[in-house]
């Protein structure tokens, strides 16, 4: 059997390594860049779709099919494409003379030759699908070219682009509102009163080639509309004595959100706030006429009344892409009053009622999502007009979820030291805690700091702490316990005073009331400076604690449990591993964060492994906005050969965070970028050193069902699918790697786009399945690999509170969990 | 810069297009004769709306955005299948479900000619004939008096038309559209526009919009106008026995949501309660001054918001003379007494017991009904207050 410690992030002080580059994206730009380019022919999924990246794989070239694991029958929401064009088509380039910008009126002036076009065509804005040659013209009428391109077979992935457009004209005439890139049904809108909202229904879907067959799929997916304007945010956030407006305040909630102008359907990014100026001010038409908001807005053309002439004015940058961002814009003002606020704030999502009414709206399970697309499904099947625009084409879909073979993984078995762990449905917490953790940190020196008056709940931390310690085998000393007030200087100075070179663990009670996800953002602030003083200023692994959290003695001990964990990983302990099959292999995650204040800084977390007989894992962090850059698989190769004196066998990469569109810009630039640091480590190297490439998906609309009982239910933990939905140009695979309580799981989707390694599907398909396992922040199975996961969440930290390079002390710690 | 652009038209208006150093309007012409009918539409508050010949929708597009209002029918013989223009831009968006209009507005684009006679069009308010009759043979030409004024035959009726006089001052000395059967003089259109009106009882005023420039003012304006308005205005509102006769063909139509839907009224209502409720509830939690009265907390302030909802003092005076709102244990409650004296809640209801039935569909009212109920803290006040 393979030797198979496979321990994230662990204990080594050298093992892990973290840098951060604050910079300009560079491979994203050039991502970004090509995609321009290229979008006006072929947008983002459809890029990918036509990437051959399985052509280099030529041991899986037979097959991409695993056969591990218990058969299971599956379904999922594809409707097979039955019927479709059998003969050629023929595909027309139009050119306006002038160029026309306007896509609306490119498709009217071209439609005014309809008579000659004929009923059946597809127009995208540029090309023209025709069922159909042309005759020549006889004469220009217009100023507009019809140039004959290409015939394409009705196989061809371009034809493939004009039934998705096909199909959004008929979402369209079935009386579907197109908001942004999905419809939507405004009839069956539900209203919630109480948190002026109302929801619209609606459908996401593509039409692409998969394994066997053309398949459309389908998604619900829900809109959300508020009935709160910027305006409301900002005299909401006044104050009601002073009747000043917070500045800072009301920066931090409206910057970065998107707004939506009701008189132009249009929706801007609020880049700034302008509190000179007021909807009295003048501003220039494109005539040159200077002309006040007021007057603009009701005499010039939406007859819409301003009533507050004292509010301050929103800046908005315009449309902003990344590889734009050096052009220059014109900012547009826009008048508050007038402009609808987008999605859930934060407000909303820590506002426990808003959210449990919406999810139990959205969140729909299995059966409903069911119901929901059989609807779209039957729409299709019986509107008359639908039908006729379907027939013209010849293109017909099955009204039933395609349906195939999946195999469900047998269960992965976890160890803490020689003791297998009983997972129970996925859930190991409880028999962590029984038993010694795999490898322990005792905490010999460390301090808990404590807001005043919350000494009761600092010392009944420690009392559990006490109880629950011993079990799995942490040794603690005595903790000094230092009061604080609630501010981050206070903590600071604290700390400065009494953390020294053998401090190991800060505990910090807080009195905010959740620590990563969303605090207010005052508490925010307290969270960030601390954190950020204690990742730069001065290297100490530290743990927040709510005190709030501490107030209920029936969770004391779950809770007690958890800090103890997350203090022994924090501190380059392991909690628990699993087999792998491999030996010597560095694990590497790599996840985005993109800040969405400061628009250009986005952040990559990376994530290795360092350890040969996979033990200590080194990481190697990278945060930064740039893609990879070599330094970094070469800095985490160093560590790794620094503690086992030699290199790793094979190198895993799970790469997350990648957008449609950009899967060969991967190919071409971050794969050769990896191996090309391989061979820089080690010129000299006989045996190369194997690397395995996988793009991890999570956001994607395929689902997957299994019937149970005569209802369709989510699929079991350690589900595997590679047949029908995958691709045939691809070596990939769905993994249902966690379970959800409620609503439909999402799967996971794998692409392995570089295998040296040569792995069989069954073998990297239990491999990703047994890495979801590895999360220590979660004694159960994650949606993710756990280098991923880890690989965000370091990226998150820094993004969101630290903004700058924490310690390379810290390297190798999990400081970030 | 989108939203602060004029509109774009997809109009070839000839006039506009001559060589700059000739003539140049600003805002163009076609512009112009736009914002003249929208002004009188604002003088006149016109119901039913029509546009004869409404080429690429542009003036019913501007003209949707009118409240008054509710009918607004376009008819051309060129309206071919609506295009994606019309479609977008006309259709509701999701702004305007978001804030629904006062009254229903529906709008339908037929095609058909001035001169062909279809009932749907008799009983409007307003019928507009925007450069339109230089484009009828003389044949239509004399049709089209007895369509318009004798069968529609609405309050007013605005007709435009080149005006041949200023026709010298462009290069080209033909007419200003390939299509123009004839280009009048003002004594020519003025003499056939009253003609018409006196046959058929209305009483007409000429005007136009394009100034002529410095020195050429005897030509008068670049487009002339004639508006007519029925003498006899409430005498035919009964048109309805006018039999059946659907002639027009229907190519779009399209109806925006309003707060005579229940639906949308409660949307709209309850959120602007809670605007105002929620004003009072800061003001009520700062204020230090608050006193116990039969269990109920009530502040000795008015608990009047000093901004954005109000607008006058009288309207301030009305506010403080309503019953306050109080505070018992964790709820906070305004009596729906002093919530309908908020300008934007009395413009949706007009009596407590319309506002009291219309809410509690909606939000949670006290017990006896009297007042609106809703959490004293929310996260934002909460953490206010932890300074």
């Amino acid at each position: 059997m393979f030797p198979p410690f496979f321990f994230f992030l662990l204990y080594n002080t050298h093992g892990f390594h973290i840098r951060f580059h604050v910079e300009e994206l560079q491979l994203a730009t050039r991502l970004q860049a090509t995609s321009l380019k290229e979008r006006k022919r072929f947008g983002g999924i459809f890029r990918d779709h036509v990437v051959d990246t399985r052509q280099y794989l030529e041991h899986v070239r037979e097959s991409t099919t695993g056969t591990l694991g218990r058969p299971v029958k599956l379904f999922t929401n594809h409707f097979r494409v039955t019927s479709r064009p059998q003969q050629v088509t023929y595909k027309y380039n139009i050119d306006y003379l002038p160029d026309i910008e306007d896509g609306k009126v490119r498709s009217e002036l071209l439609l005014q030759h309809k008579a000659f076009i004929g009923e059946c065509h597809i127009f995208d804005g540029s090309s023209l699908l025709l069922p159909h040659k042309l005759l020549l013209l006889k004469n220009q009428v217009v100023k507009l070219t019809i140039e004959f391109i290409s015939e394409l077979s009705p196989n061809s992935p371009d034809c493939l682009r004009y039934y998705n457009i096909l199909f959004r004209r008929i979402l369209k005439q079935m009386n579907l509102k197109q908001v942004g890139r999905n419809y939507y049904n405004k009839q069956e809108a539900t209203e919630f009163f109480d948190h002026k909202l109302v929801i619209w229904p609606g459908y996401v879907t593509s039409i692409l080639e998969y394994e066997t067959s053309i398949t459309l799929c389908a998604d619900v997916n829900h809109k959300l509309l508020r009935m709160q304007t910027a305006y409301d945010l900002i005299t909401g956030l006044r104050d009601p004595q002073t009747k000043k407006e917070d500045v800072e305040q009301v920066s931090k909630e409206l910057i970065g959100s998107i707004v939506f102008t009701l008189y132009n359907n249009k929706t801007y990014r609020v880049d700034a706030i302008n509190w000179e100026d007021n909807p009295r001010t003048k501003f220039k038409k494109s005539g040159g006429a200077e002309i006040t908001f007021v007057d603009y807005y009701r005499e010039q053309q939406y007859n819409t009344e301003v009533t507050d002439l004292t509010q301050p004015l929103l800046i908005s940058k315009g449309k902003w892409k990344k590889s734009q961002q050096d052009t220059p814009h014109k900012p547009i003002m826009l008048v508050p009053e007038l402009c609808y606020l987008t999605g859930l704030s934060d407000k909303m999502r820590k506002d426990y009622r808003v959210m449990r009414d919406l999810a139990l709206h959205m969140r729909l399970d299995p059966e409903k999502r069911q119901h929901e697309l059989r609807k779209l499904m039957n729409t299709i099947q019986t509107n008359r007009e639908v039908q006729r625009e379907l027939q013209l084409w010849d293109l017909k879909f099955d009204t039933n979820f395609m349906s195939f073979s999946g195999r469900i993984l047998k269960e992965v078995r976890i160890f803490q030291g020689r003791r297998a762990v009983r997972q129970l449905q996925n859930d190991w917490s409880r028999e962590t805690r029984s038993g010694p953790l795999l490898n322990v940190k005792s905490l010999d020196h460390w301090l808990i700091l404590y807001p005043t008056r919350n000494y009761g709940a600092a010392s009944s931390l420690v009392q559990s702490l006490r109880k629950v310690t011993p079990t799995m085998g942490i040794a603690m000393r005595e903790a000094k316990m230092l009061e604080v007030s609630d501010t981050v200087q206070s903590y600071t100075t604290v700390l400065e005073n009494h953390v020294s070179s053998k401090t190991q663990m800060v505990v910090l009670l807080l009195l905010s009331f959740k620590v990563l996800c969303v605090l207010s953002s005052e508490k925010k602030d307290l969270y960030d400076g601390i954190k950020q003083y204690l990742c730069v200023n001065c290297p100490t692994p530290s743990q927040c604690v709510v005190a709030r959290t501490l107030d209920k003695p029936q969770t004391l001990m779950t809770i007690a449990t958890k800090i103890a964990q997350q203090m022994n990983c924090k501190m380059g302990g392991a909690l628990w591993k699993v087999e792998t099959g491999l030996q010597n292999a560095m694990f590497i995650g790599i996840d985005c964060f993109h800040d969405i204040v400061n628009r250009r800084k986005s952040i990559a977390g990376f994530v290795s492994s360092i350890n040969q007989e996979l033990t200590p894992k080194g990481s190697e962090c990278v945060l930064e906005t740039t893609g990879l850059k070599e330094h970094e698989p070469r800095t985490a190769l160093k560590l790794w050969c620094k503690h086992n004196q030699f290199l790793p066998q094979a190198i895993i990469v799970y790469r997350d965070g990648v957008g449609d569109g950009q899967l060969q810009a991967l190919m071409d630039h971050e794969v050769p970028q990896i191996e090309s640091s391989l061979r820089s480590v080690s010129p000299n190297l006989v045996r190369k050193v194997k690397l395995t490439f996988i793009v991890v998906k999570k956001r994607i609309n395929t689902r997957f069902f299994v019937e149970s009982q005569g209802r369709l239910q989510n699929p079991l933990p350690g589900t595997v699918i590679d047949v029908e939905v995958t691709k045939r140009q691809w070596y990939d695979f769905f993994i249902v790697s966690q379970s959800v309580k409620d609503g439909t799981v999402t799967p996971t989707h794998y692409n392995v786009i570089h295998d040296t390694v040569c792995f069989t599907p069954d073998r990297i398909q239990y491999l990703t399945y047994r890495l979801c396992h590895m999360y220590y922040n979660l004694p159960g199975v994650i949606r993710v690999p756990a280098p991923c996961h880890y690989a965000h969440k370091l990226a998150y930290l820094v993004g969101q509170s630290i903004h700058q390079e924490p310690h390379h002390s810290l390297a190798s710690r999990l400081f970030y969990l | 810069m989108g939203e602060n652009k004029e509109c774009s038209s997809m109009v070839d208006n000839c006039e506009e297009v001559p060589t700059k150093e000739v003539i140049e309007f600003r805002p163009p012409l076609y512009k112009q004769r736009y914002f003249f009918v929208k002004n009188l539409v604002q003088q006149h508050k016109p119901k039913k709306v029509a546009d004869l010949g409404f080429g690429d929708a542009t003036l019913i597009w501007m003209l949707k955005y009118h409240h008054c209002i509710e009918h607004l029918v376009g008819v051309d013989t060129y309206a071919g299948s609506t295009s994606q223009w019309e479609i977008s831009n006309l259709s509701p968006s999701v702004g305007d479900y978001l804030v629904p209009r006062d009254l229903d507005l529906t709008i339908t684009l037929y095609r058909g000619s001035a001169v062909q006679k279809d009932s749907r069009l008799v009983g409007f308010d307003l019928m507009t004939c925007i450069e339109l009759i230089e484009h009828l043979d003389s044949e239509d030409l004399a049709k089209f008096p007895e369509v318009v004024f004798g069968y529609y035959s609405p309050r007013i009726i605005i007709i435009s038309t080149p005006n041949s006089e200023f026709n010298p001052l462009f290069p080209a000395s033909t007419f200003r559209h390939l299509d123009h059967k004839f280009e009048w003089n003002r004594i020519q259109f003025q003499t056939w526009a009253s003609d018409v009106a006196n046959l058929y009882d209305y009483s007409v005023e000429f005007t136009g919009v394009g100034s002529p420039p410095a020195g050429a003012e005897h030509v008068g304006y670049c487009t002339q106008i004639g508006v007519f308005q029925k003498n006899e205005a409430k005498a035919t509102e009964s048109c309805i026995s006018t039999p059946e006769e659907h002639v027009y063909e229907t190519v779009f139509t399209t109806a925006y949501p309003s707060l005579q839907e229940k639906k949308n009224l409660l949307l709209v209502l309850s959120a602007e309660v809670l605007r105002a409720s929620n004003s009072m509830r800061l003001r009520f939690i700062v204020d230090p001054k608050k006193k116990k009265v039969n269990g109920r907390l009530v502040p000795e302030d008015s608990c009047v918001p000093r901004y954005g909802l109000i607008v006058t003092d009288a309207q301030r005076a009305q506010i403080e003379s309503s019953p306050k709102p109080y505070c018992v244990g964790k709820k906070f409650y305004v009596p729906l007494e002093r919530l309908i004296t908020f300008p934007k809640v009395n413009r949706l209801v007009d009596s407590v017991e319309r506002l009291r039935s219309l809410l509690s569909e909606a939000l949670k009212l006290n017990r006896d009904q009297s007042a609106l109920q809703v959490d004293l803290h929310d996260h934002y006040s909460r953490t206010m207050l932890s300074y």
